[in-house]
């Protein structure tokens, strides 16, 4: 992190104008044929400073994904907060990876202290920890959010992508699977709720966060980009999770959530969230898994703890 | 969360004690039949059917021009206009314009929390006549127009020049244009509450046979009490129905196990819950008259029982500690305790058939050693009920379950039953009512003949 080069953006960049100019990056390498892989990620942090939320945006946030509209930003409202100078990073054209098409595996936040939706906000943002996955290459994208007016850290994330079919050099893939993936021996519990996700999840969800991305939108765009039908946001179906696990949290908190099989659009949701109790009889954590009611096929599982 | 916290529930940590207080009686009730959704009370309102079920009871008890102490009802499925519903139920009555009124609402609770708050005023002296009700219709249910179109048309009520109102009617969608009808399911869960007890069946290994059972000992029992009169004076028709009209006298065990599951298909564990053995959406209202001794006999009318007590209960059905339906198994041994009563010493117990499997579930929670160790805070089970004294004139299984008029139904029901048989080795009969409630809830009262 020391060694990064900083760069300071003047504003929030426009998703919609990044997601453009990938899709422009990905025709121009496939005409070209360069693929832009290096094997080194670029020695850069994107910054954006005095950020602040949308009061009439975050109600709306708060709303779709169930959580009552306080005052107190939502962890998954950060992440979104947060995306567009993520994007950035993985926009350049020194990034190794193509950005469309690639797939979130798991997200970790660590939500120190409560954010106000009045407080003015520092967003810093880099890649980091390129390696290999038996299906291609995947990546780290950190993002930290603090106090413009104190500097503290009040939010960190770590998102990991995959980007599918891409081997750079020098990064060797692994021999055996690795993360969380593998539902084989899955057998869903009873659930605790049911969602029922219509077909404007994803349009619903891109209106609020900002990510139009084309997999998201419509059955049409996302088969544009080889997919089957569009599928829902996973920060939508995690932070949908993270309000369900409702206000038994304390303020300091860890969130994560591991993705597995793509929610297809429309779709029954099936969710557990199990309350595991402290030695005293308190709150330890709540761990959540969803699931397909027909099929069985694991959607995300992840965990809501405290932060020590 | 301290240790002491482990087990709120639970009935030692309860430290409310009953006091002396003059006696709030039930004089009676008066309810229309139960009709199935969409069949003879379609067209009716709440407003109609509550009025109809308050005409009742005044022209049974002479209560034309009376100025009654206070009168509380209720709807679940309400529209925004109701938000004086029974106050209007009372201008629309003969009952004196001088009636005051209000709403109350706690789900299918709704209409046995009516007598316990009445009752309560009653006993304090705050009042010497209510009339407690509640009235629902799933016909009749509010429809609310889309989350989009409301907002819309809320900002165009906002709206000052016509041409933001342009502006602002162009984001209509055709989708917004979609109905949002009331549903079944819980906010919190998305699931239904037919799946919440589907999943609290399964978990407390009730059998479909013992289901079916529960439902046809329901419509045998009703239909007797119907051939015997014994709600001659308990309802009064309505719209042509004499009798509620999901009753199927002749229906038989043989009939309800042919009935395909209808909850819980895809939730795992095997279905087990029928159209038959569950509630079907239904329409109706009950009422009851509530006073203090001296009222009652000073208008020489007839004194059935007493309200002895009530208790409230909740339970975290979130994320699956119990189930969304098993409140009252907590509130009744905490009842039961505050005035050291067994169910040795109840003679009726009317526990609401939400669904079959939730009556059985809780019975078998409280004869569970384990459970009424761990989770009720005593030393073994409960108890166990004698099936001879459950629901013995039938219940919301063969009479329908609309909503809020579940608790009047009840109440009069029960009080009637105790004014009969009077008094048991020397002491007034008593009667257990347990209701279930959406939310997670539960409310019960222990009634005594008067």
């Amino acid at each position: 992190m020391s060694t990064l080069q900083p760069v300071l953006l003047g504003e929030l960049p426009s998703l919609s104008k990044l997601y453009v100019n990938a899709a422009a990056t990905a025709a121009r390498r496939r005409v070209l044929g360069a693929a832009g892989g290096t094997g080194q990620l670029p020695a850069v942090s994107h910054e954006v400073r005095n950020v602040h939320a949308d009061v009439g945006n975050l109600t709306a946030y708060q709303h779709l994904v169930g959580e009552t509209a306080s005052d107190t930003l939502p962890a998954g409202y950060v992440h979104a907060l947060a995306f567009p100078i993520s994007m950035s990073v993985m926009n350049r054209d020194d990034f190794p990876l193509p950005l469309l098409g690639m797939i979130h595996l798991k997200n970790k936040v660590e939500q120190r202290v409560p954010i106000v939706f009045s407080e003015s906000l520092d967003i810093l943002s880099w890649a980091e920890n390129l390696s290999g996955h038996r299906a291609g290459t995947q990546v780290d994208i950190v993002a930290e959010v603090r106090s413009h007016s104190t500097g503290e850290l009040l939010w960190r994330g770590v998102s990991t992508y995959l980007a599918k079919g891409s081997f750079l050099p020098g990064i060797d893939k692994p021999g055996a699977p690795n993360g969380a993936a593998g539902t084989g021996d899955f057998s869903p519990p009873n659930p605790t709720a049911l969602w029922q996700l219509g077909l404007d999840t994803g349009r619903n969800y891109a209106t609020v966060s900002g990510d139009f991305n084309p997999i998201h939108l419509s059955v049409l765009s996302a088969k544009a980009l080889g997919l089957r039908g569009s599928i829902a946001h996973g920060m939508y179906l995690a932070s949908r999770a993270l309000a369900d696990v409702g206000a038994v949290k304390p303020d300091s908190f860890a969130w994560e959530v591991a993705f597995e099989a793509p929610v297809f659009l429309p779709a029954r949701v099936a969710l557990d969230i199990t309350t595991v109790p402290s030695e005293s009889g308190g709150w330890e954590r709540s761990d959540y898994v969803a699931w397909n009611p027909r099929s069985g096929r694991r959607h995300f599982t992840g965990t809501v703890s405290a932060l020590a | 969360m301290a240790a002491s916290d482990l087990n709120p529930n639970a009935s030692r940590e309860h430290t409310a004690r009953p006091t002396a207080n003059r006696a709030a009686v039930i004089v009676g009730g008066n309810r229309i039949p139960f009709a199935r959704t969409g069949g003879a009370y379609a067209k009716s309102s709440n407003q109609d059917m509550l009025t109809a079920s308050l005409e009742g009871l005044i022209a049974r008890f002479g209560l034309q021009d009376e100025r009654i102490g206070e009168v509380a009802a209720g709807a679940v499925l309400k529209h925004s206009r109701d938000f004086n519903l029974t106050r209007e139920a009372v201008l629309g009555s003969a009952l004196s314009p001088e009636t005051p009124a209000y709403d109350l609402q706690q789900a299918c609770a709704t209409g046995l929390e009516t007598v316990l708050g009445l009752a309560n005023k009653i006993k304090l002296g705050q009042i010497d006549s209510a009339i407690a009700g509640g009235v629902d219709s799933a016909s009749d249910a509010p429809i609310a127009v889309s989350e989009g179109l409301r907002e819309i048309l809320l900002d165009l009520n906002r709206a000052k020049t016509p041409v933001q109102k342009v502006k602002i009617l162009s984001r209509i969608r055709p989708k917004d244009l979609a109905p949002d009808a009331p549903n079944t399911g819980e906010p919190r869960t998305g699931l239904s509450m037919g799946e919440h007890q589907a999943l609290t069946t399964a978990q407390w290994k009730i059998t479909r046979e013992a289901q079916d059972e529960l439902a046809f000992n329901s419509h045998r029992n009703l239909a007797a009490a119907y051939e015997r009169g014994f709600f001659d004076d308990l309802i009064t028709p309505y719209r042509g129905l004499n009798r509620d009209s999901n009753l199927r006298p002749d229906t038989t065990l043989e009939k309800l196990s042919t009935l395909k599951p209808v909850f819980g298909r895809n939730l795992g564990a095997e279905a087990t819950m029928t159209a038959g053995n569950s509630t079907p959406l239904t329409d109706g209202a009950s009422t009851v008259l509530l006073a203090s001794t001296e009222w009652a006999d000073t208008h020489g009318l007839p004194k059935l029982a007493t309200v002895l007590d009530g208790e409230a209960a909740a339970v975290d059905f979130v994320h699956g500690k119990d189930g969304l339906l098993m409140a009252p198994v907590f509130a009744v041994p905490r009842l039961l305790a505050r005035h050291g009563l067994t169910f040795e010493d109840i003679d009726f117990f009317e526990i609401h058939e939400a669904f079959a499997g939730t009556v059985l579930s809780t019975l078998a929670a409280w004869e569970d050693e384990e459970f009424g160790r761990t989770r009720l805070g005593l030393d073994g089970a409960l108890g166990k009920v004698d099936r001879a004294k459950l629901n013995v004139n039938g219940s919301s299984l063969a009479a329908g379950h609309p909503f809020a008029a579940t608790g009047g139904r009840i109440v009069a029901s029960l009080a009637k039953m105790l004014h009969e048989k009077g008094t048991v080795n020397g002491r007034p009969a008593r009667g257990l009512i347990s209701v279930c409630a959406a939310g997670g809830q539960g409310v019960v009262a222990i009634l005594e003949a008067a």
